[in-house]
């Protein structure tokens, strides 16, 4: 018979996830839920963690949990995602002297691009200028693989595109909106030389994955401690505002479909 | 009309945010904006700016607000509607229209406390939060512990306040240094020790006071920011006192083993009413007389306008002492017993059998008489037994303004320190 502890695996992109989860623990020890956690150096040996059920839970980035999905022929069970993982756009934001008016006029500039396995920084913005009708081929990539294995989480190689942008090393670049929003809003963009020229369409971010035989008592005890974190309430918040969240919420699977056909485009899996 | 239409039509606010980008200073005109409306408020948004109508609704899905879409509003104007989320709304009701008066050019704390009444009971997480300001949910608790009003916060506090700013001195230029004069030695080593004295029992009145300091809650800041005047008071005492006790060919006198447990008595005292009793009402108020003793018979008109400002300072603090006493006893009948027991249980520890420590007793005997001449010490040490019965007396009355009943006060005056402080 299994312990009655949920092991829960998350990539250690920055020091703050080791405070994060043992903030996480301690609040779930005050209701009775047994929750502890392991570290991983990247999201590939998570995903291999998971599916050899050594943990019972992974905190995924969306492409983990694209994969996850796939190698489990969509058994995998999603447990809860942050508000913030719902409807992430990236951004496309261009210098304004570089007489970029719409994405058409990209081809021949130089665009800076987060991390390879970054979905927001990389895979989705390319996978929609695509569809958008913009030939790849005649933009001139300049990429940052900043924080590979960390499937972009630590935000390093969209800030490297930022500064890019910003000192004239590239016309433009592909940023997460969560990135680009908080960079506004923190005053560390120059408006009057950087601006954004187009959002891609929505999709949705990490997720919480289980294997089908995680008992479901553990995977409700797990939802329900979880959502019960309040943004108003002084001991959550500040575990809140680490992870990048105001509330947690129920997982959806609808808003992926985007990712898995950029990754069929261009043999990500 | 359709529904964004309606929504628009019933917009309780509307701002026109030109062509500013997200990044270029919008939120400067969005924030606050929202902030006026109630949470599911709608706020219309006119902006000329592209990267704005790409950016607003990102900014609004991590911030918690709804976006409800754009519609064009004339040549090249979008118009943007947002709702306001439930996250982080600030508790409190909003202030506005303040106007304190100016009284002869004067504005007074007196009148800041009557805008804005301190609460009967704070709420730990505020914080430092200025009383009166609108306080975002989910800050920390602090540890402040005196927390109802009425065992903090004497009525009239400000004007306490008002009256100490208005009554700072200093201690460099203020008194006439030049007429210390020189007297002969045994008169000058008098006021050497009685300087000595003052000096060390006015260090514990700016350290004792100073402890409980942090404790307070700062939606009673007043009571923070009178002390802060005593503290001030105090520190300019012990500078005034030391610089004359070696200004003049003598330097610092003895420090009694008495007077030593006395204000370790006073240092180690927890409770703050306890405190503003003993030290203030009861020790400073004797401090009083002794400094009216001083001046009265200080041998240079240095010395005695020393006696005199500090006396001025002094006074200030007794009358708060009083105040806080009085209004404590109010709101707690409890509280005379308590009283009652902290100086019975500060006497039984002194033992001061003794009486006045006799360093002290002998300078003031000395400083009344003027000299050493056997008749004029005879009549110094009538004027230092007369000095211990007006101490004696006006305790009494100033425990009867406190609230103490006549045999209460009799008795509580009799166990008070030797030591004065």
């Amino acid at each position: 018979m299994r312990d009655d502890t949920i092991l829960l695996g998350a990539v250690a992109y920055d020091p703050k996830v080791v405070t994060i989860w043992e903030r996480i623990r301690d609040y779930f020890r005050t209701s009775g839920v047994k929750l502890d956690f392991a570290l991983f150096s990247n999201y590939e040996r998570q995903v291999e963690t998971l599916l050899r059920g050594h943990i019972d839970i992974a905190w995924n980035t969306p492409l983990a949990h694209v994969r996850v999905k796939r190698r489990t022929e969509g058994k995998s069970v999603s447990l809860a995602m942050r508000d913030s993982d719902r409807d992430f756009h990236a951004k496309v934001v261009v210098r304004r002297d570089a007489s970029i008016k719409n994405v058409a006029d990209l081809a021949g500039k130089t665009l800076a691009v987060g991390s390879r396995d970054s979905t927001q920084a990389r895979i989705l913005p390319l996978h929609f200028l695509k569809k958008e009708g913009v030939d790849l081929s005649r933009v001139k990539l300049l990429p940052f693989d900043s924080d590979l294995g960390k499937h972009g989480d630590t935000g390093l190689s969209e800030l490297d595109v930022l500064a890019a942008v910003h000192e004239g090393r590239a016309q433009s670049g592909t940023v997460g909106d969560l990135v680009w929003v908080q960079a506004q809003a923190a005053g560390r963009v120059d408006a009057s030389k950087v601006e954004v020229l187009w959002t891609t369409p929505g999709f949705d971010h990490c997720m919480f994955d289980a294997l089908p035989a995680f008992p479901k008592a553990l995977a409700d005890a797990f939802t329900v401690q979880l959502l019960a974190m309040d943004w108003d309430d002084p001991q959550h918040r500040p575990i809140l505002e680490l992870e990048g969240l105001k509330a947690w919420v129920g997982p959806r699977e609808e808003r992926y479909e985007s990712l898995r056909e950029a990754l069929d485009a261009i043999d990500g899996w | 009309m359709d529904e964004r239409g309606e929504l628009a039509a019933a917009a309780a606010v509307a701002i026109d945010a030109g062509d500013l980008a997200l990044g270029g200073g919008l939120l400067a005109l969005v924030r606050p904006a929202l902030d006026l409306l109630e949470v599911g408020g709608v706020l219309a948004v006119l902006s000329t700016s592209r990267g704005a109508r790409e950016d607003l609704p990102s900014w609004c899905r991590l911030e918690g607000h709804a976006y409800l879409g754009s519609e064009p509003a004339g040549e090249g104007i979008d118009q943007h509607l947002i709702a306001r989320g439930r996250l982080g709304i600030p508790r409190g009701a909003r202030e506005h229209g303040m106007r304190l008066p100016e009284r002869r050019g004067c504005v007074l704390a007196a009148d800041v406390l009557a805008a804005a009444p301190m609460p009967a009971r704070a709420d730990p997480s505020t914080g430092f939060a200025p009383r009166g300001a609108r306080v975002e949910p989910s800050g920390p608790a602090y540890p402040f512990d005196l927390l109802e009003r009425d065992r903090v916060a004497p009525p009239e506090i400000a004007a306490l306040y008002d009256q100490a700013v208005g009554a700072q001195w200093d201690a460099t230029r203020d008194i006439p240094w030049a007429e210390v004069g020189n007297h002969p030695p045994a008169l000058e080593s008098a006021v050497c020790q009685i300087m000595t004295f003052l000096a060390e029992n006015e260090l514990s009145a700016l350290y004792v006071p100073s402890r409980f300091l942090p404790r307070i809650h700062p939606a009673f800041a007043e009571v923070a920011m009178f002390l802060a005047t005593q503290l001030a008071d105090e520190a300019r005492h012990i500078d005034v006192f030391l610089k004359r006790a070696r200004r003049a060919g003598g330097g610092l006198g003895i420090s009694s083993a008495t007077t030593s447990r006395s204000l370790l008595s006073l240092l180690e005292l927890e409770d703050f009413t306890e405190a503003a009793f003993l030290l203030s009402a009861l020790g400073e108020g004797t401090f009083l007389d002794l400094l009216k003793f001083v001046e009265e018979h200080a041998p240079d008109a240095a010395t005695a306008e020393i006696a005199r400002r500090t006396r001025a300072d002094e006074s200030r603090h007794v009358h708060f002492g009083l105040a806080h006493v009085r209004s404590a006893l109010a709101h707690d009948p409890g509280l005379y017993a308590r009283l009652d027991a902290a100086v019975r249980r500060r006497a039984s520890t002194l033992h001061d059998a003794g009486g006045v420590p006799s360093a002290i007793q002998d300078a003031l005997t000395v400083l009344a008489a003027g000299d050493t001449s056997p008749s004029r010490i005879a009549r110094g040490h009538d004027a230092f037994r007369a000095l211990l019965e007006t101490m004696h007396e006006k305790r009494v009355k100033r425990l009867l303004v406190a609230g103490f009943t006549p045999a209460q006060a009799d008795e509580m005056s009799t166990l008070h320190t030797a030591n004065f402080m």
